[in-house]
């Protein structure tokens, strides 16, 4: 009996894993927690995490998903309810705060609010709340002593997938689409740039960024995305590297089409895409998203919650590169060398381009 | 006689977005039950008794909506599609915000400079969209549609020069100086929360509208061109003039939509100012019939909507997102239901004034039937 | 004169609209091979009658036999089968198909598209003398050619009834002349024909038998030997009528306004609207404008009234040059003005009577109030129109109703009260009693010839040349945007003025 039900939790939850590589859907309550509040090992009080989305939600195939992730695998290890939400483009202020404020109604009393959107709300309704915990990804922007800020070193997993794409290019033009033009983004086109040019100081390198805040559209329109990759496919580009959520997709599809390929971003995007285009993904720049959520619960569950900034870089393994599809074997070596020299600091890489 | 047709008027006005919503419940409703959603769940949400910080929320919401809806009512009431209320307010926002942001003046005249300079930016942006009609001919729709785009990228760009450089992922101008800051109004009792205190603002566009539309000379001309070009035309209305001014006052209305969020909320213009009031501007300015009153009702309906829907993901688990169809089939209906009244109404008139001839006609002389 | 048997009888025709009864105990037969006319008032019921014979709208009582069967007539197909044919006033042609498409346009199944069509055109055309010409393209012609063609879709389509509804509006003296000799062949070969019109000395002429319609019933059947028009005018009015004739002349040297030299080229290239336009009203003078519709009557007006500004000359109002006034100085310097076409350039349909009374006048001082006389006085606007309405038998329940909401006449009364209220010194009007009733009619002569009497300069135009002649001092011919001459009403005949509006002579008498 015992052992049925943890069967049953594992596969539920292995369940919603699938589920978020499927198209986007609308977000429901999770049905895997039931299963746990009985028959986890690990016992003592059950946590419960509300999660706050970015513009996407679960089913981005990128950003969200990776957050969502990171739930995932604590709620299979540990005690865990969870509620999730998710943020509507061009929707008010006010409305981020509300959602907040409606999870903590609930009872959801570890909230994380994924991506820098949240940062004015998360203050605020962080101050009105001592006793609730935050954490809050990609910002610093909210601080506060029961804040904890998840940030990553996205300049650093982008420089070695643009040294990637400069040792693979055949026609020494790649490209970037960036989903909205924000300082967060142009962290990513920065190590990108600075990984490319450090391979080939002479390549060509396309950026384009597919909104302007305060449209933050960019991060879930395909169409936008697949438009914007088009035209670099036909501006004789052979790789494109994407930091654009949801819009990525476009941008694979694009590159199906073209017959070229495309670059990653968040998740190891070659096991998240739709199936039918995971075969021109080149290499994913990974930021582990999930293992800053996961360890947010996990610091909860072990009481050793700290407020304050946490940054996940190249050193701590918070970005990477991925290596699904056998596509950069032979350059692993070249890629791995960057690493090292970015991990003992010989070369700096730039936030800004 | 003349009241009691004011009164049955009132009451087929009246039917319209009644009729508009019970269809809008029922598309949705109909929309979740195929989709195998908790039908009971989701309207028991929509239609709970707000929480008083709820309440709050919506009330400031039907503030900036409000004064969006009238923007763009002024051009209706002219025959004018200004679609471009969306980007006025924000050039009007931004610009607003930079010059607020300096504080050459002190306290409530910096408030006041800013709300001038976010009239000039917005009535200056609509300007342009109004002389290319008047001298080019090109349809404000196609025009206003553009420069949203451009005032897009424009404040975009703008907002990366004017804003500090710290590192943050929110880009935003320089604050707003704390005693240049229009506080809130405590209206709800326990909730920190406060209504805007610029909700005096949205007031005080209504009472004018009400009264530049209905009681100037001005206003006669502007409604005489929205009825009939022509015939304005023929009583020596300078159409031209008109639509310039019309355009350039709607801009100028615009312009505010922004400031009570601007003074009273954010305190500066950034990536997170919240987008897309001059779209919703369109919605409830057809709902409300370009009537200052109606509008009222109308932003409050939507506000209410959109607020009460924050909670749909987490009790119902159904996506928020839903709320937009039932806005958007309470719009397409109620567009369809007011021209059904209309037509019913020029119907029923014709024939109560034939009725009352032809009872006179009996009762006075004869005369002959229309 | 030889009676056929009846072909159309119509017993208690009674249509009710809601509040309104159209028609009531309409009696009508018509015999086979006659021109039946059928006349009254507008909004005597004559077309709600025909929309009835023609299927377009059904009786709430009554029958309708058609050559002595008992008929339901649900839609204009089963009128069209049933042997009635109907010729509207405005034509329902396509000007740039050929005759013969025209024809043929949704009656492919009878003979055809092609070479069978043509035959039967061709046989129509000479068996009844229309002389049309199956391939001539219809923009090519004339107004009554178009009419013919009309007249030939309908016996095409097997029509043994025709009716006519107004036809002779359009038409000047010499086609009405041809229309009657045609109709005369489609008697002579058996066909019947139902004449509306209110026009009584046409009438008079054409007609075998005549119906007069008042109030929405038949009141009488005569037949055109016995009566004269004044008789037939008096049936359809139910009293003693008035003319439109001026007793004296009140024509003085002061000259109001006067045309200088003024051209307007066409915008859009070809010939110019208005070539060299020379024209002077006195104080106490009407200035009538002769000229079939579309020969640059509008763009004279348009130019008068600042609408539109003239190329060459100038337009003096008194000794002050106002070519580049715009509408509203004109208005405000005392030019009255009423529109050829109500709706579109007279009324704001959708807003209530007062606020259709400041219209034009929206800067008189009596309507407004305020600084700088900036906001609209509506307490004595609605003075003013209850005032107009009294004044011009406007009929109205109330002056909060709609203008959309009046019956043409109405509409047409209230305008030429704003107008004539504001005691304007020129008053340009466009057909000022189009669509009013007889006794309107009068009223409004009256008011215009009371004015006259005061100073007051018109400059009217009209088409209906009884009024034209009855009411001006003298008369300019308007032909393709030039005057083309010039009239004494007291001496011109119809005739004479028809054929200087096409173009038949070109110098009138002076």
């Amino acid at each position: 009996m015992r052992h049925a039900t943890k069967v049953a939790a594992v596969i539920a939850a292995a369940a919603l894993g699938l589920a978020a590589c499927g198209s986007s859907e609308t977000p429901d309550t999770t049905p895997g927690a039931g299963g746990t509040g009985t028959g986890a090992p690990a016992a003592g009080e059950q946590i419960k995490v509300g999660m706050a989305y970015d513009v996407g939600g679960r089913g981005d195939q990128s950003f969200n998903d990776a957050a969502a992730a990171g739930l995932d695998k604590a709620k299979a290890e540990l005690n865990i309810d969870s509620k999730e939400a998710v943020a509507q483009n061009g929707e008010a202020e006010s409305a981020r705060e509300e959602r907040l404020q409606q999870l903590i109604d609930a009872d959801y009393t570890n909230i994380v609010a994924v991506g820098f959107a949240y940062a004015q709300s998360v203050a605020k309704v962080a101050a009105e709340n001592p006793d609730v915990k935050f954490a809050l990804i990609d910002s610093t922007d909210a601080k506060g002593a029961n804040i904890e800020n998840v940030t990553f070193a996205e300049h650093e997993g982008s420089f070695l997938v643009g040294a990637a794409a400069a040792l693979k290019t055949k026609t020494n033009v790649i490209g970037f689409v960036g989903g909205v033009e924000t300082p967060l983004i142009k962290k990513f086109e920065a190590g990108y740039i600075a990984g490319a040019k450090a391979v080939k100081p002479d390549i060509e390198i396309k950026v384009q960024y597919l909104t302007q805040p305060p449209d933050f559209s960019g991060f879930g329109d395909v169409a936008k995305g697949k438009a914007a990759a088009e035209g670099m496919y036909q501006a004789n580009a052979d790789i494109v590297y994407h930091a654009a959520g949801g819009s990525g997709g476009g941008v694979f599809q694009a590159a199906k089409a073209a017959n070229k390929l495309a670059i990653g971003v968040d998740s190891d995007q070659a096991l998240t895409a739709d199936e039918a285009v995971r075969d021109v993904i080149l290499t994913s720049m990974i930021k582990k998203v999930d293992v800053g959520v996961y360890d947010f619960i996990k610091s909860i569950s072990d009481d050793k919650f700290a407020a304050g900034e946490k940054s996940f870089d190249l050193e701590a393994g918070g970005v990477d590169y991925s290596t699904t599809g056998g596509k950069i074997d032979d350059i692993k070596a070249q890629l791995d060398e960057f690493k090292q020299k970015i991990i003992s600091g010989e070369i700096t890489v730039p936030t800004t381009p | 006689m003349t009241r009691r047709f004011d009164l049955r008027r009132m009451g087929i006005a009246l039917s319209a977005p009644v009729l508009a919503i019970l269809v809008a419940v029922i598309v949705t409703s109909t929309i979740l039950v195929v989709a195998g959603d908790p039908v009971g769940e989701v309207w028991g949400t929509i239609l709970s008794v707000p929480r008083p910080r709820v309440i709050v929320a919506i009330i400031n919401a039907a503030i900036v909506y409000y004064i969006s809806a009238v923007a763009v009512a002024i051009g209706f009431r002219m025959n004018l599609f200004n679609i471009g209320v969306d980007g006025q307010y924000r050039i009007a926002a931004f610009a607003a915000a930079v010059v607020a942001g300096e504080g050459w003046l002190p306290g409530p005249l910096n408030i006041l400079l800013g709300l001038v300079v976010a009239m000039l930016a917005g009535g200056l942006w609509a300007g342009i969209a109004g002389l290319l009609k008047v001298y080019r001919g090109v349809s404000e729709v196609i025009s206003t549609i553009m420069l949203n785009a451009i005032a897009t990228v424009l404040v975009a760009f703008l907002l990366r020069k004017a804003a500090p450089q710290t590192g943050s992922n929110i880009v935003s101008t320089q604050p707003i100086p704390e005693g240049s800051r229009v506080g809130g109004l405590p209206l709800i009792p326990g909730v920190s929360r406060e209504v805007y205190g610029l909700v005096f603002l949205a007031v005080l566009i209504g009472v004018l509208y009400w009264f530049v539309l209905g009681k100037t000379r001005f206003g006669f001309d502007l409604r005489a061109t929205g009825r009939s070009e022509s015939a304005a035309v023929a009583s020596g209305v300078k159409v031209k003039r008109m639509v310039l001014l019309s355009m350039i006052l709607s801009g100028v209305v615009a312009g505010l939509v922004g400031m009570p969020l601007l003074f009273g909320q954010d305190y500066a213009y950034g990536t997170t100012f919240q987008p897309g009031l001059g779209f919703a501007g369109i919605a409830i300015a057809l709902l409300g019939r370009n009537h200052p009153v109606g509008i009222v009702f109308a932003a409050f309906l939507w506000a209410f909507l959109d607020q009460q829907s924050n909670a749909l993901q987490i009790t119902a688990g159904v996506s928020d997102r839903l709320v937009l169809i039932i806005q958007g089939v309470i719009v397409l209906s109620v567009v369809i239901a007011y021209e059904v009244i209309r037509r019913l109404n020029v119907r029923i008139e014709q024939r109560r004034v034939a009725q009352a001839l032809a009872e006179q006609a009996a009762t006075v002389k004869e005369g002959a039937p229309a | 004169m030889r009676r056929g048997e009846p072909v159309v009888e119509l017993h208690g025709i009674t249509k009710r609209f809601p509040g309104v009864v159209a028609n009531k105990d309409i009696e009508l037969t018509v015999h086979r091979g006659t021109v039946h006319a059928i006349v009254g008032e507008n909004g005597a019921g004559k077309s709600t009658l025909m929309k009835i014979l023609y299927g377009v709208q059904q009786p709430d009582e009554g029958s309708i036999a058609v050559e002595g069967r008992v008929r339901q007539l649900k839609s204009p197909a089963d009128a069209i089968e049933a042997g009635i044919g109907m010729v509207f006033q405005h034509f329902q042609l396509a000007d740039n198909f050929t005759v013969l498409e025209n024809v043929v346009l949704g009656a492919e199944g009878l003979h055809g598209i092609g070479d069978g069509a043509r035959r039967k055109i061709k046989e129509i055309s000479d068996a009844y003398g229309l002389d049309i010409e199956p391939d001539a393209l219809v923009e090519h012609l004339g107004v009554g050619a178009q009419q013919r063609v009309e007249i030939l879709k309908v016996l095409y389509r097997g029509a043994r009834i025709i009716i006519l509804d107004e036809p002779t509006a359009v038409l000047v003296p010499q086609e009405v002349d041809e229309l009657f000799d045609n109709l005369r062949e489609l008697k002579a070969e058996g066909l019947t024909v139902i004449f509306i019109s209110h026009k009584l000395d046409e009438v008079l002429r054409v007609a075998d038998a005549i119906t007069v319609v008042r109030r929405g019933t038949t009141v009488a059947e005569v037949s055109p030997q016995d009566v004269s028009a004044r008789d037939l005018a008096e049936l359809m009015v139910g009293s003693e009528l008035p003319s439109p004739s001026t007793e004296e002349s009140t024509v003085t040297d002061v000259p109001l306004l006067t045309v200088e030299a003024t051209s307007l080229e066409n915008p859009l290239g070809g010939r110019p609207l208005l070539t060299d336009i020379n024209l002077t009203i006195h104080s106490g003078e009407i200035v009538g404008i002769a000229g079939v519709e579309g020969n640059g009557q509008d763009e004279l007006v348009e130019v008068i009234m600042g609408m539109r500004e003239p190329t060459a000359g100038r337009i003096l109002l008194g000794d002050v040059d106002t070519s580049t006034w715009q509408t509203r100085e004109i208005r405000e310097a005392g030019i009255g003005y009423i529109p050829a076409d109500r709706h579109r350039h007279g009324l704001l349909l959708e807003a209530p009577l007062w606020e259709n009374v400041i219209l034009g006048h929206q800067t008189e001082p009596i309507y407004v109030t305020g600084p700088g006389g900036s906001l609209v006085n509506g307490s004595a606007a609605r003075q003013e129109t209850e005032a107009v309405v009294e004044q011009y038998d406007v009929r109205t329940p109330s002056i909060n109703v709609t203008a959309g909401s009046l019956s043409g006449g109405n509409q047409q009364k209230l305008i030429i009260g704003r107008e004539m209220r504001r005691e304007p010194k020129v008053l340009v009007a466009a057909h000022p009693t189009r669509g009013v009733d007889v006794g309107a009619q009068a009223a409004i002569w009256d008011h215009i010839k009371q004015a006259r009497r005061a100073g007051l300069g018109v400059l009217l135009i009209s088409a209906d040349l009884e009024e034209l002649v009855g009411l001006s001092d003298t008369i300019h011919v308007i032909l393709r945007g030039r005057l083309t001459g010039q009239f004494d009403p007291d001496s011109v005949t119809k005739e004479e003025l028809g054929s200087a509006m096409t173009g038949a002579t070109t110098e009138g008498a002076a």
